[in-house]
């Protein structure tokens, strides 16, 4: 789930980071575009990160079922804000996937960012997030799938955060 | 400006396109615009790939077109 270290490539001083979720019986699957890696969206000074993040899925991969920003990091000399979004099952077509691992977190220090943040991190503190939001916010408990709520149970709900 | 050269170009998120000048110019507008809410110039592009010097020389191009990653 790495990109490219090539010359063509989103540079916006914010970034959207755009992680693909469906449900393929009980595995929770990553997938987009750009296959599992993280999908990246230039976002322009005027542009609404969440409107920029729903339209651009709707274009290429179809409506989407929920559409959230779970964290935010400096990185790639930008500020990323990571997005969950939640596809059924009949948008996936020829669109590569894998199954969703579990990872250890990157903590921030009591005043300082992580030093380190991998992808696995951002995935998972997203799942937390979304685990959290299915128990509090009306709106997601009542879009998200039934399905989803026993995988999701297994993830320690949390708030959004920085990560970095 | 040779119409046979070929060019590529390849963006971080694996998808790449070869073509002539002209076809990857405007095949890497549209990749930016829809899969990743760029709006590059022909410009921009055009340096990108190099100043306007070709990638891939005639004899080594193939068909043109575009890879998915």
């Amino acid at each position: 789930m790495t990109r490219s270290p090539v010359g063509w490539d989103v540079d916006s001083p914010v970034q959207a980071e755009v992680f693909v979720v469906w449900l393929d019986g009980d595995r929770l699957r990553l997938t987009g575009p750009d296959g599992p890696q993280p999908w990246l969206l230039q976002l322009g000074p005027t542009e609404h990160p969440v409107e920029v993040v729903d339209r651009i899925v709707r274009d290429v991969v179809g409506p989407p079922i929920l559409v959230h920003s779970t964290s935010w990091r400096r990185d790639r000399d930008a500020v990323i804000l990571s997005f969950v979004v939640v596809i059924p099952p009949e948008l996936v077509g020829g669109m590569a996937s894998v199954d969703i691992e579990r990872a250890e977190l990157a903590r921030s220090e009591a005043t300082a960012a992580p030093r380190d943040i991998a992808v696995g991190a951002v995935v998972e503190h997203g799942l937390r997030h979304l685990a959290w939001l299915v128990a509090d916010d009306p709106v997601v408990a009542a879009e998200l799938p039934p399905d989803w709520r026993p995988l999701l149970a297994a993830y320690v709900p949390e708030p959004f955060r920085a990560l970095g | 400006m040779d119409p046979a050269r070929q060019f590529t170009n390849r963006c971080a998120c694996g998808w790449e396109f070869r073509g002539s000048l002209d076809a990857v110019v405007d095949a890497t507008i549209e990749h930016g615009r829809r899969i990743h809410n760029m709006e590059a110039s022909r410009a921009a592009v055009v340096e990108a790939l190099g100043a306007g010097e070709p990638t891939v020389p005639p004899e080594e191009a193939g068909e043109p077109g575009a890879t998915e990653p």
